[in-house]
């Protein structure tokens, strides 16, 4: 609550400190626009893409064919305020309530593995009636603010082995829980964040191997130990296997061969909106949530595809510069969590869209369908807005 | 330095995030550009779906118009095989599937892997099945993503085994021959003429496929129609062959077949000639095959056509296991067993005697007989080669060639001074030994007699509208060699050509082979005055669509015809002036209607006895009867052989029977033919043609027996000589 009273205060602020020209230090002042608008940009595009694969599925199924839209939209200003929100508290309060932030998602993490809903042999998520709520989401900036909050207090000059260990139990519990739902994409997504936050907090090279070695060693056991996951080594060799015949990998390698083929097809300029052949066709199953990028390809060609990656670029290059102007190391780090994070993130959805990477189930950032990843994300571009507002204080 | 070494970290996390979005720009590069093309014309593959539809295949009528070959419409369920490419998604289809389809989900599945259906096509799940499945899987489209009830055609043959030689039968493309069919447009799975006219006039009997092309979603439903193409029904086909006369001919060739296995053919015999008293018991004829051809000798046309064993056509479609089916049509090293073999134009047959008329044309046309038809030879029942010294003789030579043995003496027949004719009348084989050494001694060992002999066509193939046509084989020195080579004959053997050879030639023995389809067209020439024939069994060739004039019965009348071929110029002319024709024609006249000749006693000509009572008047003939000798010079080796022309213009027909392993020429083989010209005459009342009973897939015949009902023209007397 009074968090909320600062920000009333802070936005007061704002308009007299606008009309006024006054102190350069200003939060307000300070939000980094052309990271924001890359956001907007990037999730009305996402309104579009998630329209163009979902109309035709819903019209089959003789559903308004808006619905999946006009939910995103929902999720796209329940972003923004939430969003405006993390900016308005700052990333140092949620420093503060870091401990209790991060053992709320741990027990969701827990919970959803008893209680979750299953879909597709996963239990990923609470049903909520119309959404669900996808802890392992909320998990990932929780983990970052956590973990650089608590790295920040370590050496300034190096990481030392103690901050090195408990950083590592930080990180791992979680990941080991999204591990069994099973969710080996957001596991690897958050350690990937935290290995980038060590990596720049001058962790010596033998601990970050030490720790991409702990990391392989726990997903290799995790699959001998549990039978279910071994679903997920079907998608590394369906992946190694992408022209295989081979039954059980069928799912899998029709799945990318169509997203790659939708990709290819769209040419230069694409099939153009509402046009592309294989995504009206419903060729490519979970589209809208997994495989945007393939409708983005297929209908609006190089181009759309070239300006999609060009706006991520613009958004990390801005998260990354963030990073590199903030003379706060916590927030230097968080920076670069999110940095690493997000880029892991995108380059995996893509890459899979495009046969580079194994399939998983992480959505494109700001573009596909979900409440979950689309809150995260803005929590994630709020604490980088807030590090970037605050900088000069 | 800490803030240094800070800096390159977060450099370096830079670089690397850039490599990351450079290696995804250059791969959605690549796959928009290089691949997009080879991607853009999958994609169009699989978004569309292609409906083949069948065209209605050609039917086949006789020459009278009976439809021989028809179609019925069927319906055949196909799934495309897009829907079933998760196994997940299969398994609930076949299973959706199972209860309107009447299969289990093991059989949908066998079905699927079948290899006979190439993945690119939609896969057939049943054929046959009814309007009401049909309709009941159309209104359930939602539930049957990908399921299409398509319009076949199942061929049909109303009159079952008759004439099942010459139409043929349908069957899958055999792997040897799919890349020409692929070639010329089939698609693997189509079903072709396997055997008959059916194969060769494949091409034109399919007419034309069309298509429907639609555009589908992911789940195999059709989303719009964008292309139909109607097909083009075949062309359809006339044959020359009489049904009638065609059943006729089958039955007659059976009836005596059947009655052949009955009659003795004589005892095993030890060297003294005593009846082996291990093996007392006399042996009958096997009497396993044989053929008959009729054939129009103005125009090559064939009028019927039969071989024996017969099968029927509707057991390639009737669906019976391939355990079953290897059953009826044993695979099989015995050629006396086989069943899927027309051995009117496959057979490869010595022929004896019936042979000798056209060796009497190589001598008279060569000049080889001094004074033609007056050249005599004095036959003492013993032939002694005049070109062989008498010391190579007594080294064990073969020197001395013996007639066939007359019944009524045991020994070699004796017929005193014949000419030509009489040789003929008789069958003397010393008169045609004789022409058969001189042709080669005397004329520098030219190949004289083959030259002669390839002139009515032996040898070669006669390129008769038919499958698997032998092309038969005329003795020579290159024959004998390329029969060392395949290991037919010995090394030592194939070296040179010998008199022996020559002799044996001359009396359609030894290397000497040929079809009965060669045998009746040369018959013909030597009845039309020299013309040689090309043999058809195809009349003319119709537009799509001939109407029936009644049920059964196509009208001819209103058929448009494309081409016929019942006026169709000779292949070749020989040089045939009377006084060649003449001595050749009286004496196959002489073996019908005698004289014989008189030398110690009278001698019956070989068919005097048979065709004692023959209706001449209404249809005259002339014929020669063939023994010809089988393994080890067994008696019950022997087949039979006979040919026989009319000597009507107005009536041209050409008749050659053989029948395997069934005795002397004039007692098997002669009373077929007799027979047949018998009903071509008018003397004979045909049994009424009807189409066949439904097959009973219970049986293991290839075909129910038929039997002539009245098989009195059968009989007859007959001459004891083996000639």
């Amino acid at each position: 609550m009074a968090a909320f009273v600062r920000f009333r205060a802070t936005t007061l602020n704002k308009s007299t400190s606008l009309r006024l020209s006054g102190n350069l230090s200003d939060p307000v002042r300070n939000i980094d626009w052309i990271l924001m608008i890359a956001v907007i940009v990037q999730s009305v595009i996402g309104l579009f893409i998630v329209f163009s694969a979902t109309h035709l599925r819903l019209i089959d199924q003789n559903f308004d064919p808006f619905v999946y839209t006009q939910r995103q939209v929902i999720f796209v200003i329940l972003g923004a305020a939430t969003m405006a929100v993390v900016m308005a508290l700052g990333h140092e309060w949620f420093r503060s309530q870091a401990a209790l932030l991060y053992g709320g998602v741990v027990l969701l993490l827990v919970l959803v593995l008893v209680g979750g809903a299953v879909t597709g042999g996963a239990r990923l998520a609470f049903d909520l009636g119309p959404v669900s709520l996808q802890p392992a989401e909320f998990a990932k900036p929780i983990i970052l603010v956590l973990i650089a909050g608590y790295i920040a207090d370590a050496q300034p000059d190096s990481l030392d082995w103690h901050h090195f260990v408990m950083s590592l139990y930080m990180v791992l519990v979680p990941a080991g829980l999204m591990l069994l739902q099973p969710d080996l994409g957001s596991a690897s997504v958050v350690i990937a964040g935290v290995a980038g936050m060590m990596y720049v907090a001058n962790a010596k090279r033998r601990y970050l191997a030490l720790a991409f070695g702990l990391s392989v060693a726990t997903v290799a056991a995790s699959i001998l130990a549990f039978p279910r996951l071994r679903y997920q080594l079907r998608r590394f060799d369906a992946w190694l296997n992408q022209d295989s015949f081979r039954e059980d990998l069928q799912n899998i390698v029709l799945q990318v061969r169509f997203a790659k083929r939708a990709v290819s097809t769209g040419g230069f300029f694409g099939k153009g909106y509402l046009e592309g052949p294989l995504t009206n066709g419903k060729y490519i199953p979970v589209q809208f949530t997994d495989f945007p990028f393939s409708a983005i390809g297929e209908q609006f060609g190089m181009i759309g595809g070239g300006v999609v990656i060009a706006l991520f670029v613009v958004i990390l290059w801005r998260i990354w510069r963030i990073a590199r102007m903030s003379r706060n190391r916590y927030g230097m780090l968080l920076a670069i969590g999110v940095f690493t994070m997000l880029t892991f993130q995108i380059f995996q959805n893509i890459g899979m869209t495009l046969g580079l990477t194994p399939v998983s189930g992480l959505p494109l950032p700001f573009i596909s369908y979900g409440g979950s990843h689309l809150l995260s994300s803005a929590i994630l571009i709020g604490l980088v807005q807030s590090i970037h507002m605050r900088r000069l204080q | 330095m800490a803030e240094r070494k800070r800096v390159s970290r977060l450099v370096a996390l830079a670089v690397v995030g850039a490599v990351l979005f450079g290696g995804l720009s250059i791969r959605m590069w690549f796959l928009q550009t290089v691949q997009a093309e080879q991607n853009e014309v999958t994609v169009l593959a699989v978004r569309t779906r292609t409906i083949r539809l069948l065209p209605e295949r050609g039917r086949i009528f006789d020459a009278n118009g009976r439809v021989v070959a028809d179609n019925k419409r069927i319906l055949t369920v196909t799934i495309d095989r897009e829907v079933l490419k998760k196994p997940d998604d299969r398994l609930e289809m076949f299973r959706r599937l199972s209860g309107p389809l009447e299969m289990t989900v093991e059989q949908l599945f066998k079905r699927f892997d079948d290899k006979r259906f190439g993945p690119l096509e939609s896969l057939p799940l049943k054929d046959g099945i009814s309007e009401e499945v049909a309709l009941y899987l159309g209104e359930r489209a939602e539930d049957y993503p990908g399921v299409y009830v398509r319009e076949d055609w199942r061929r049909s043959y109303p009159y079952g085994a008759i004439g099942s030689h010459v139409i043929g039968y349908m069957g899958a493309i055999l792997e040897r021959n799919l890349a020409y069919y692929r070639s010329i447009g089939y698609e693997p799975n189509e079903r072709v003429g396997g055997y008959g006219v059916e194969q060769t006039y494949e091409t034109t009997l399919r007419g034309t496929p069309g298509y429907i092309r639609y555009e589908v979603n992911a789940q195999g439903k059709l989303l719009r129609l964008l292309e139909r193409v109607e097909p083009i029904v075949g062309n359809d086909l006339q044959l020359s062959i009489d049904m009638e006369l065609q059943f006729f001919t089958e039955q007659a060739l059976e009836t005596q077949l059947l009655l052949r296995r009955r009659v003795e053919a004589g005892n095993y015999r030890l060297e003294d000639g005593s009846i082996d008293p291990a093996r007392p018991e006399p042996v009958l004829y096997k009497s396993p095959a044989g053929s008959a051809v009729v054939i129009n000798h103005e125009t090559g046309q064939i009028l019927a056509m039969a071989s024996y064993p017969r099968f029927d056509l509707r057991w390639f479609n009737s669906g019976i296991s391939r355990a079953k089916f290897a059953q009826i049509f044993p695979v099989t090293e015995d050629p006396d067993l086989s069943v899927l073999v027309n051995r009117a134009v496959s057979g490869r047959y010595n022929l004896g005697s019936s042979f000798k008329p056209f060796v009497a044309y190589a001598g008279l046309n060569s000049g080889q007989l001094v004074g033609g038809a007056k050249f005599q030879l004095l036959d003492r029942g013993t032939y002694k080669l005049e070109s062989v010294p008498n010391d190579r003789c007594q080294q064990g030579v073969k020197c001395v060639f013996r007639n066939a043995v007359c019944a009524s003496t045991g020994a070699p027949c004796r017929y005193g001074l014949v000419n030509v004719e009489e040789a003929l009348a008789v069958s003397s084989d010393a008169f045609f030994y004789k022409i058969g050494e001189q042709i080669l001694t005397e004329r520098g060992y030219q190949p004289i007699l083959e030259e002669q002999i390839r002139l009515f066509g032996f040898g070669s193939p006669t390129n008769i509208d038919l499958p698997n046509e032998y092309a038969g084989t005329v003795p020579s020195k290159a024959l004998k060699k390329r029969l060392a080579e395949i290991g037919a004959i010995s090394a030592e053997e194939g070296e040179a050509y010998y008199v022996g050879d020559q002799i044996l030639f001359a009396i359609g023995q030894g290397l000497m082979s040929a079809t009965p389809l060669q045998m009746a067209n040369a018959y013909g020439t030597l009845g039309n005055g020299g013309n040689v024939m090309q043999p058809m069994v195809a009349k003319a060739l119709f537009e799509p669509g001939t109407p029936d004039a009644k049920a059964g019965v196509a009208d001819l009348a209103s058929a448009r015809v494309i081409e016929r071929f019942d006026e169709k110029a000779p292949v070749s002319t020989i040089n045939y002036p009377p006084e060649i024709r003449d001595p050749i024609v009286q004496g196959m006249q002489r073996v019908i209607r005698g004289p014989g000749v008189n030398y110690d006693y009278y001698h019956k000509a070989t068919g005097e006895n048979l065709f004692k009572g023959y209706p001449y008047r209404d249809l005259p003939i002339a014929g020669k009867t063939g023994t010809a000798q089988g393994f080890g010079n067994l008696p019950w080796n022997d087949s039979s052989a006979f040919g026989a022309f009319s000597l009507d213009p107005l009536q041209p027909f050409s008749i050659f029977a053989y029948l395997e392993k069934a005795g002397y020429g004039s007692q098997a083989a002669a009373p077929v033919v007799k027979c047949v010209f018998i009903a071509l005459s008018g003397n004979y009342r045909f049994d009424e043609l009807v189409p066949a009973d439904p097959l009973n897939t219970a049986s293991n015949l290839a075909a129910p027996p038929v039997g002539l009902r009245n098989p009195s023209c059968l009989a007859g007397g007959r001459s004891g000589n083996r000639d």
